[in-house]
């Protein structure tokens, strides 16, 4: 990794844990902590991305001193290869294009972070995910089943914005500063 | 949440890495063991860590304020909306092996916040990077760590100071969800391409200060990394393996 790629990367860690916490303060139903490492996907490549969200997820743990959503840190690695992926294909263009794009890796992230969230945590992690999967435990819903539909249900939500975030972001990038990024698919 | 404690206990005179490396072997061994009773012995070891280091009472409050609402969460997902058979627990009824399985977890989540926020409170960032910087690990490596910890810091006032400006300019927080998700777009897009315009200046004085020549870098005061510890770190790497092969023979606690 060049020293320019640090120096991104290093912003990007920083986007995501700034920008969770802006949500958080907005009260919206969703987390965000991902817009940084799918810009470094969009920005630099995918290892950049991956190294992004793997520290993120570890700063994160020692800025809120909850270790134990360390194992979440497989969701990122995935996020950085699809949204390089996805920047390649041209996902970022527009918001038409973008909105599926995310809606697809909510899906992807979601199937992956619900085996997590039941075999680890018994599917209480985070308040608002955890309150649906109780309401839907309460109608009768079997945990496993339960622990899918609110984890999956989330992240569509949360991918879709988040990659609408970095399309916008690309989109009003000045030419200048856009120069500087070869790997940038707009 | 939690930072460095100043003191003098053995925790905080050790090796950092040997902290560190307790709390791993405990994190790995709270996910090898899965009755009640171990994960309760994982859970002691961790209060006690924490009270070797003379840290219980700032370890205590955020350690609480994290575990209780998953504890809470576990005992309403699993114990009582768990299955049959059922125990009665004054006027609850409560599912016996969702019971089991809730303190199961709640105990593995718990000895880990116990651990790392004992690590936190006891490892001086400072002496951490010496002792990193003194065993070779990349700069890179440890410029991400250290570095993004000051950043996010500045990133936070330069987020207040933004939302101070655009809320001047009429911006509205309040509202319904989508109202509130319309706010973020003046609020992120500004913090991010702000700091991404820096990034060229942040490159140009980290080469100035020789981070490319690849040069081995050396630390002005190295922590003392004793035989014992090192031994000791060893003999915590095999209890995890011996934990995990007794597991996977069936034999786990």
């Amino acid at each position: 990794m060049t020293l320019r790629d640090l120096v991104l990367v290093r912003l990007g860690v920083a986007v995501n844990l700034v920008v969770g916490q802006i949500v958080a303060a907005l009260l919206l139903p969703v987390y965000l902590d991902a817009v940084g490492t799918i810009l470094i996907a969009a920005l630099v490549g995918p290892r950049a991305a991956i190294v992004t969200g793997l520290t993120s997820q570890v700063l994160a743990a020692v800025l809120s001193g909850n270790f134990s959503w360390l194992p979440f840190g497989i969701i990122q690695v995935i996020i950085a290869v699809y949204a390089w992926v996805a920047a390649r294909a041209g996902a970022f263009r527009s918001l038409y294009t973008a909105i599926p794009a995310g809606f697809l890796l909510g899906a992807i992230a979601g199937g992956t972070a619900a085996p997590i969230a039941y075999f680890v945590f018994g599917g209480a992690t985070a308040g608002g995910v955890t309150a649906v999967t109780t309401v839907l435990r309460g109608i009768g819903v079997p945990l496993p089943v339960a622990v899918g539909v609110s984890s999956i249900g989330t992240d569509l939500l949360d991918k879709s914005i988040a990659f609408a975030m970095v399309a916008l972001i690309l989109r009003t990038l000045p030419s200048h500063l856009a120069a500087r990024f070869p790997a940038l698919a707009r | 949440m939690i930072g460095y404690v100043a003191g003098d206990s053995p925790l905080h005179r050790a090796h950092p890495y040997t902290p560190l490396a307790w709390a791993g072997a405990l994190l790995l061994v709270a996910f090898a063991v899965s009755t009640p009773a171990a994960i309760g012995s994982v859970v002691l070891a961790a209060v006690a860590t924490a009270a070797v280091g003379r840290v219980v009472p700032s370890v205590m409050r955020p350690a609480l304020l994290l575990a209780l609402p998953t504890w809470g969460l576990l005992l309403v997902l699993h114990g009582v909306l768990g299955p049959d058979p059922r125990v009665a627990l004054g006027p609850l009824s409560l599912s016996q092996p969702g019971l089991a399985r809730a303190l199961v977890l709640g105990g593995r989540i718990t000895a880990i916040l116990f651990a790392f926020l004992t690590v936190l409170a006891t490892v001086s960032p400072p002496r951490l990077v010496e002792a990193m910087t003194a065993r070779g690990v990349p700069f890179g490596r440890i410029y991400l760590l250290v570095s993004t910890l000051t950043l996010v810091p500045r990133m936070r006032s330069r987020a207040a100071l933004i939302l101070e400006a655009q809320q001047c300019r009429g911006l509205r927080l309040g509202g319904s969800p989508p109202a509130r998700l319309r706010a973020l777009g003046p609020l992120v897009l500004p913090l991010v391409l702000g700091a991404l315009a820096e990034v060229d200046e942040q490159v140009l004085a980290l080469d100035a200060r020789g981070v490319t020549s690849g040069a081995r870098r050396t630390p002005l005061a190295p922590p003392p990394d004793r035989a014992g510890e090192r031994a000791l770190r060893w003999v915590l790497g095999l209890l995890v393996v011996a934990a995990y092969a007794a597991k996977f023979a069936g034999h786990g606690l």
